[in-house]
């Protein structure tokens, strides 16, 4: 029962899956948002609106799917207010991002003092997303890897594809180009006549809904009511996931992967003891490896050469 | 002023009026025209402020259960943010209080300054420890013996994971129980402390494990820690977590395992998976202030601990497990509060204490 080989088994991927899932959703998002142009550091706050609202949806509707619509849904419009602000009003895009995060927070206490009276945690939902956890035949049945990607819940296996359909997007569709061009040369975009506000607008839209999800899988899928404060921080891991990930899709789930793998690794370490050293050092553990990744895969992964640049059309007779 | 500047500010704003209107909601509950011959007892709560079903609402609670029986006027104020703690503390001074509480253990500079600056005024702190070499002497810290309660609740755990582990399908004969910390504070170390004393006291080879969360609100957190432990044999899930622990709780439920729930009677988090709750007394121990104060008891320039002996820690009652946990755990509980009360058992208020390397 000890020894650092013990630790290293199935569940331990399971777990991995389960803590990198709202990582991934949200650094995915990142990407398509970074790559068109628009520096995004409020998948924190997105998540939390978009974990509050599912949460507050599933309550009242005793329905955990139009939880989750109601989270991407909520995550998508609130992410629009950072769109107006660095597109439209060509707002600083860290100072906007900031401000999200900020704003997140009041919106969610004050909705939950006005809806429940009290602020901190919801009332639990009927059921959650976790009822629906379902095997996929055959494929389940593989050794180590059926378990852990194959008999699954839900939002995770959306992870899966949304990762794959991000890489297909950016790779292979023309609005996906388009979409990239806006982060890289968005003037060359503006001259062929495809409209990088539209783009830009594209990209945080859909940064916005996938956070969302990914809130949303926090509070009805992982868990089964909202907490304040439940992100605790993956909107952040999220942006380090994708920095370290190279502002690709792929990249950005291998690094949520570890991340998460840092984080059910260390909660086993403890289980274990396999070192006897105070809870702090392990609780850190995986910030730390969030910190190494970044600064050491940070000078071969290359940002968009238009990310965080304002853009803005001259107005005829301006 | 450019127009970014313009934009920035107007959002500044908009996040200030959102932050503003959440606690003109949540609003004060002070009654400005009271009469003059009533005793005034007043309370700041923390940042969370009332409704949070926990802590703010079970120290209201006992200021009400005072109004109830002596008549006192009750004035409790919310706190905004931290920098409010010493005008509300000071305000309620001010207003004639004879007794201010100050609920909760970030309060505990805020409330030092305002008895420094209203030594005719008594104050306690709840959750707060004073100095006795420091501090005025019309202050005073109320502390809990959060290790009673664990140590109660660790006997019933240590009881049922293998001796009584027919009694449900939630429990197995791995003879393992868990615990889901949050942040590694006092409090915490002590409920862990006496949980773990508890078990062993009646379980010497059970195997208790513990994972620190390093958070009270990340249920996702708390959910891993005891699916983790759980994983390894755990059949009782004992969370010392606030909110995070809310998680673990939801994990030990859809594991089919059991949890105990902590500071209040959690069962309604999960009915048939919470088994018990380990409780402090935080509106008893508000009550027995307000009392000793009325009758010119209260001592200030230390703290006062409440125990056992006061009926301010133990355990919850069993719920829907009351029909499952047998007799012989109930009895046993019955001597462990016993022992408790006559100072047979000292429960440990350290992990050094109780000799437990988690």
């Amino acid at each position: 029962m000890s020894g650092i080989a013990s630790i290293l088994n199935t569940d331990l991927l399971v777990a991995t899956i389960r803590l990198s899932t709202p990582i991934t959703l949200a650094a995915i998002g990142a990407t398509i948002c970074e790559r068109s142009g628009i520096v995004n550091i409020a998948m924190e706050g997105i998540m939390i609106i978009g974990a509050f609202f599912a949460a507050v949806a599933a309550l009242f509707t005793g329905n955990p799917w139009i939880g989750l619509l109601a989270g991407v849904v909520a995550g998508g419009i609130f992410s629009l207010i950072h769109a107006v602000a660095t597109i439209t009003f060509h707002l600083d895009h860290v100072v906007s991002g900031a401000v999200m995060n900020i704003l997140s927070f009041g919106i969610v206490r004050y909705l939950m003092v006005m809806i429940f009276g009290h602020p901190g945690t919801t009332d639990a939902i009927p059921v959650g997303l976790k009822a629906y956890q379902f095997a996929i035949p055959g494929l389940s049945k593989i050794p180590v890897l059926g378990p852990v990607f194959f008999n699954q819940t839900p939002i995770v296996y959306m992870s899966f594809v949304l990762v794959v359909l991000t890489l297909i997007f950016l790779k292979k569709t023309k609005t996906g180009l388009h979409l990239r061009a806006a982060g890289e040369h968005p003037l060359a975009l503006e001259t062929i006549g495809v409209s990088v506000y539209k783009m830009r607008y594209l990209g945080v839209f859909v940064s916005g809904l996938l956070s969302g999800l990914a809130g949303a899988y926090l509070s009805i899928e992982n868990s089964v009511s909202f907490t304040e404060g439940m992100a605790n921080g993956r909107g952040f891991i999220a942006l380090a996931a994708m920095i370290s990930g190279g502002w690709t899709a792929i990249g950005s789930f291998v690094a949520a992967l570890f991340f998460g793998f840092a984080d059910a690794f260390q909660v086993r370490m403890q289980v274990f003891k396999v070192l006897n050293i105070p809870s702090e050092i392990f609780i850190i553990f995986p910030y730390v490896a969030t910190v190494l990744a970044v600064a050491g895969l940070v000078k071969k992964s290359r940002p968009p050469k238009a990310d965080g640049v304002d853009f803005m059309i001259e107005k005829e007779g301006a | 002023m450019s127009k970014v500047t313009k934009i920035t500010v107007v959002m500044l704003v908009i996040s200030m009026v959102f932050a503003g209107l959440v606690f003109a909601n949540g609003g004060s509950e002070a009654a400005p025209a009271a009469e003059k011959s009533k005793v005034i007892i007043g309370m700041a709560t923390d940042v969370g402020g009332l409704g949070d079903k926990s802590f703010n609402d079970g120290s209201y609670q006992g200021l009400l259960d005072a109004k109830a029986d002596f008549g006192i006027d009750a004035r409790v104020v919310e706190s905004k943010q931290q920098t409010d703690y010493v005008p509300n503390l000071s305000g309620l001074a001010e207003d004639g209080a004879q007794v201010v509480f100050a609920v909760g253990f970030l309060m505990g500079d805020a409330l030092i300054e305002a008895a420094e600056n209203h030594p005719d005024t008594s104050f306690a702190g709840i959750d707060i420890f004073v100095d006795p070499s420091k501090a005025p002497k019309n202050v005073e810290g109320l502390l809990f013996k959060e290790q009673e309660s664990g140590y109660v609740a660790g006997v019933v755990a240590g009881l049922l994971t293998k001796q009584y582990a027919s009694a449900s399908d939630r429990l197995n004969d791995d003879n393992v129980v868990g615990m889901v910390l949050g942040m590694d504070i006092p409090p915490v170390e002590r409920y862990q402390a006496g949980f773990y004393a508890g078990v062993k006291s009646v379980n010497p080879d059970c195997k208790v494990l513990s994972v620190v969360t390093g958070t009270f609100t990340d249920q996702a957190k708390g959910k891993e820690a005891a699916l983790a432990m759980i994983e390894q044999g755990a059949d009782i899930i004992f969370q010392i977590a606030g909110l995070t622990g809310l998680g673990a709780i939801n994990a030990a439920n859809e594991a089919g395992v059991a949890a105990i729930g902590v500071d209040v009677d959690q069962s309604a988090v999960a009915p048939d998976a919470v088994i018990t709750s380990a409780v402090k007394g935080i509106t008893r121990a508000v009550y027995l202030t307000i009392k000793a104060d009325l009758e010119g008891t209260f001592e200030g320039g230390g703290n006062k601990v409440f125990g056992i002996n006061e009926d301010t820690t133990g355990i919850s009652s069993f719920n829907k497990w009351d029909s499952i946990v047998p007799g012989d755990v109930k009895a046993a509980v019955q001597k462990a509060i016993d022992d408790l009360k006559s100072g047979k058992v000292v429960a440990p208020a350290s992990r050094k204490e109780a000799g437990y390397e988690g």
